[in-house]
């Protein structure tokens, strides 16, 4: 038995945890779901290591245990099979199956490589994966790479003798249906071993594996149900606190967009990144590109802003075709990008807030290269006040501010220099309800004064709720566009059926 | 109290504490003019490492500056006798574009700056060498005087360089605070990426950081050949640890983004009194270079923000 009692996790800015109890029996399949920025990548991290909490206690068969790394939790029987895959591509399956762990197969400072591949072996035939053990791990499949992880986990069946608690983070988003029920197979026979805490945002493949389910939102755990009593409609009013409704992504708000083509993809290809993609975006139109990771989504992004040169078709902007690219072209052409790593390309940690919001458009606040800085901080307070900016004043570190606002000021350096084509990649990854509605309403305002927006959305409705047009991407190729008119929106099924 | 609170005001604090240590110790340390020699012997080093702050500053090192200043003092004594003054310019320009090279290798090529600067500092000082024909050069005083002799005065009991020192850290510092090509800097130093995606030129803005560097390098080495009146393409061995020092101490890390000139104006105060207190507590001077080495391995370790690190190579 593993159990969480009262666990309390801070951020800066985020109480990402409140007073969290968890608890898993032996053999048990528990869910875990909640809406992105709920707490479950928190809980799950103080649940193998990686985090540990401000307050609580964790206690297995009733014993105290302090995880100070994922290593220690690893001892005491705890994997995690990750979402974004942990394997080192380049290294074969069975390195990557005892990374870490290479010793058992050292005789004399020298790795026995035979009695590796044995081990390895084994290890796969838990999974019922009959692949070499020696081939190289980038020649596999997504599903049988999430397989390979989970008989990675699976070592610490030899390593450790009690119960086994493995977690499966989002398993099933980049497999297909038949894999999926593949898998779903396999963890239920393991269950003699271990128990599994499963997260996904599919509720419906949650309910058919789970013996419970902890409903969490705003980093509390507002509900557990077993099986027998769950019902999707009632865990999804429970996670978003409220029914889902078009209110929350505006949809009441989306007009019609204009005439004007701003940008324009005529059979543009990238060698091994897109192919053969073709798009216009208009004014006050919200374009969204979706599919998997790795689907093409990011490098059409990266093309769009002058980054990346495509190898054929031509990539038009406000009616000039592009010829050189770099770095600078995209801001040039007055193209402002809100990247996914927003504390990494999005603000400057370390520079205050006017510092932030003139970064683009120094050159329009100088004068032979000496700033005008009074005029710098006027605009960074109009702008505070049109987006309801939360900060003391312009010269807070913007650091310091949290993600929702730090948003905003990346949003304000590219409207305040005048921007008319946004492209958003996950523009509300790690953002909390408040500050994800702040962002929608964001949107609708840049349509209204007829920005051009190509989205990468975190969630999939997300990209129906906010977008006119959909184009569904899948291994760089296109493979639908749907329209989005409000009230004749496509739904999920439509869109992830062309997704995989 | 926090640590990360006092951490800005930490390099004042601990000046003004090493002041008052050795003033208990030696009362005669703290008679104004000695102080003012004290600032004044210090003005070379300050400007070598001001330069080197810029580029510390977005987060990386020029190890030429030693090697640029042993070469300027050459150069600069070899061009006195045809330029006079003009020398002057003659040295910035040859410095700057030193440095500019170095900046050039370091973001074109993609050499780490720390090797592409030893590197640099390797051809620099062999032109050095090759200049004076690895012998010391001797400035013709009559010359000296009319090109250079308003270096070395005094005013009022004010030697100098203590106004070249001040001028050049208001204009540093104007540079830093002030202008487009500050907040690059500033930018670059805190978040490169971000910077990068906001259209600056970080290419361009790394390489004049180096080009400064090198520039300022050039101006310590003048002031040597002028105090000393020759040139030698050694007189300034011993000076790059120190003006690194004198950095990191004054509160600009190796990972950049945070500090500046004022800082390193601090940070080149604490290594001189430390220079001189090592006189009054009559340490060796052979031990000088072990103490600066200490010093520099406790302030690196204590400001690095670790947060900017994933893997220390």
């Amino acid at each position: 038995m593993y159990e969480l009692k009262a666990i309390d996790k801070k951020f800066p800015g985020v109480h990402a945890l409140k007073a969290v109890d968890f608890k898993i029996g032996r053999g048990e399949i528990v869910g875990l779901v909640g809406e992105n920025g709920a707490g479950k990548s928190t809980l799950m991290k103080v649940i193998y290591g990686a985090y540990k909490p401000d307050g609580g206690t964790v206690t297995i068969d009733g014993t105290a245990v302090r995880f100070q790394n994922p290593r220690q939790a690893m001892d005491h029987g705890i994997g995690m099979v990750f979402q974004e895959q942990s394997l080192i591509t380049n290294l074969t399956v069975m390195e990557n199956i005892f990374l870490g762990f290479e010793q058992q197969f050292v005789k004399f400072g020298v790795i026995n490589w035979k009695t590796m591949a044995a081990a390895a072996k084994a290890q796969l035939a838990k999974v019922k994966l009959d692949i070499d053990p020696a081939t190289i791990t980038a020649n596999l499949s997504f599903a049988q790479r999430q397989l390979v992880e989970l008989a990675k986990v699976l070592t610490l069946e030899e390593r450790i003798d009690g119960d086994l608690v493995i977690l499966l983070d989002e398993p099933t988003s980049v497999l297909a249906k038949e894999e999926v029920e593949l898998l779903f197979k396999l963890v239920r026979e393991l269950t003699n071993r271990a128990s599994f805490i499963f997260v996904s945002h599919r509720m419906d493949e949650v309910l058919e594996l789970s013996d419970r389910v902890y409903v969490m939102k705003d980093g509390a755990v507002v509900d557990v149900v077993t099986r027998d009593a769950a019902n999707i409609d009632a865990i999804q009013h429970k996670m978003v606190g409220r029914d889902i409704d078009k209110e929350y992504y505006r949809e009441q708000w989306q007009k019609p967009y204009g005439d004007e083509v701003l940008v324009s993809f005529g059979n543009v290809s990238l060698n091994g990144r897109y192919k053969d993609i073709s798009f216009d975006l208009h004014r006050g139109e919200v374009l969204c590109l979706v599919g998997t990771e790795g689907s093409g989504r990011e490098a059409i992004l990266r093309t769009v802003f002058g980054l990346d040169k495509p190898d054929t078709g031509t990539v038009t902007i406000k009616g000039e075709p592009v010829t050189r690219f770099h770095a600078r072209g995209g801001v040039e052409r007055g193209i402002g990008y809100v990247p996914r790593e927003r504390k990494v390309e999005g603000i400057v940690a370390g520079m205050n807030v006017y510092e932030n919001m003139t970064l683009s458009q120094m050159g329009n606040y100088a004068s032979g290269g000496v700033l005008r800085i009074s005029e710098e901080k006027d605009m960074a307070r109009s702008w505070i006040d049109r987006l309801g900016i939360k900060t003391p004043n312009v010269y807070k570190d913007c650091g310091g501010l949290s993600g929702g606002n730090q948003q905003k000021v990346v949003l304000a350096k590219w409207r305040s220099g005048g921007s008319d084509i946004i492209l958003l990649d996950h523009p509300t990854r790690g953002l909390d309800i408040g500050a994800k509605e702040d962002v929608y309403d964001m949107v609708r305002e840049m349509c209204d004064d007829g920005v051009g927006i190509i989205l990468v959305a975190d969630t999939l409705e997300e990209a129906i709720g906010l977008s006119h047009s959909i184009l569904v991407l899948k291994d760089g190729e296109m493979q639908k566009r749907f329209d989005g008119t409000p009230g004749d929106k496509p739904s999920l099924y439509d869109l992830v059926h062309h997704m995989i | 109290m926090d640590f990360e609170r006092i951490k800005p005001h930490l390099p004042w604090i601990t000046l003004l504490a090493l002041v008052a240590l050795v003033g208990i110790s030696d009362t005669n340390f703290l008679r104004p003019q000695n102080l003012i020699s004290m600032a004044a012997d210090i003005v070379p080093l300050f400007i070598m490492a001001m330069g080197m702050t810029f580029v510390i500053y977005i987060g990386g090192i020029d190890l030429s500056a030693q090697s640029m200043a042993n070469m300027t003092t050459v150069i600069a004594t070899v061009a006195l006798a045809s330029f006079g003054i003009g020398a002057a310019l003659i040295c910035i320009a040859i410095g700057a574009i030193m440095g500019a090279i170095s900046g050039f290798v370091t973001t074109k090529l993609l050499v780490p700056s720390f090797v592409s600067t030893l590197a640099i500092g390797g051809v620099v000082f062999s032109i050095g060498q090759w200049l004076s024909g690895q012998r010391a050069l001797y400035m013709d005083a009559t010359l000296r005087d009319n090109a250079f002799g308003w270096m070395v005065g005094n005013t009022a009991g004010i030697p100098h360089e203590i106004f070249i020192g001040t001028v050049l850290v208001l204009a540093g510092w104007f540079l830093q605070t002030r202008t487009t090509f500050g907040r690059a800097l500033k930018a670059i130093g805190a978040g490169e990426p971000a910077a990068a995606a906001s259209g600056i030129n970080v290419t361009r803005i790394k390489i004049m950081a180096f080009a400064l560097s090198g520039g300022l390098a050039a101006i310590a080495g003048l002031l040597f050949a002028v105090k000393l009146s020759g040139g030698s393409p050694t007189i300034a061995n011993g000076f790059l640890l120190p003006a690194i020092v004198a950095v990191l101490v004054g509160g600009t890390p190796l990972t950049g983004g945070v500090g500046g000139v004022i800082n390193t104006m601090i940070g080149t105060l604490i290594v001189a009194v430390i220079r001189s207190s090592m006189l009054y507590f009559e340490i060796d001077a052979t031990r000088q270079q072990m103490v600066f080495g200490i010093i520099l391995i406790v302030a690196i370790a204590a400001t690095i923000d670790r947060s900017k690190l994933r893997v220390v190579k």
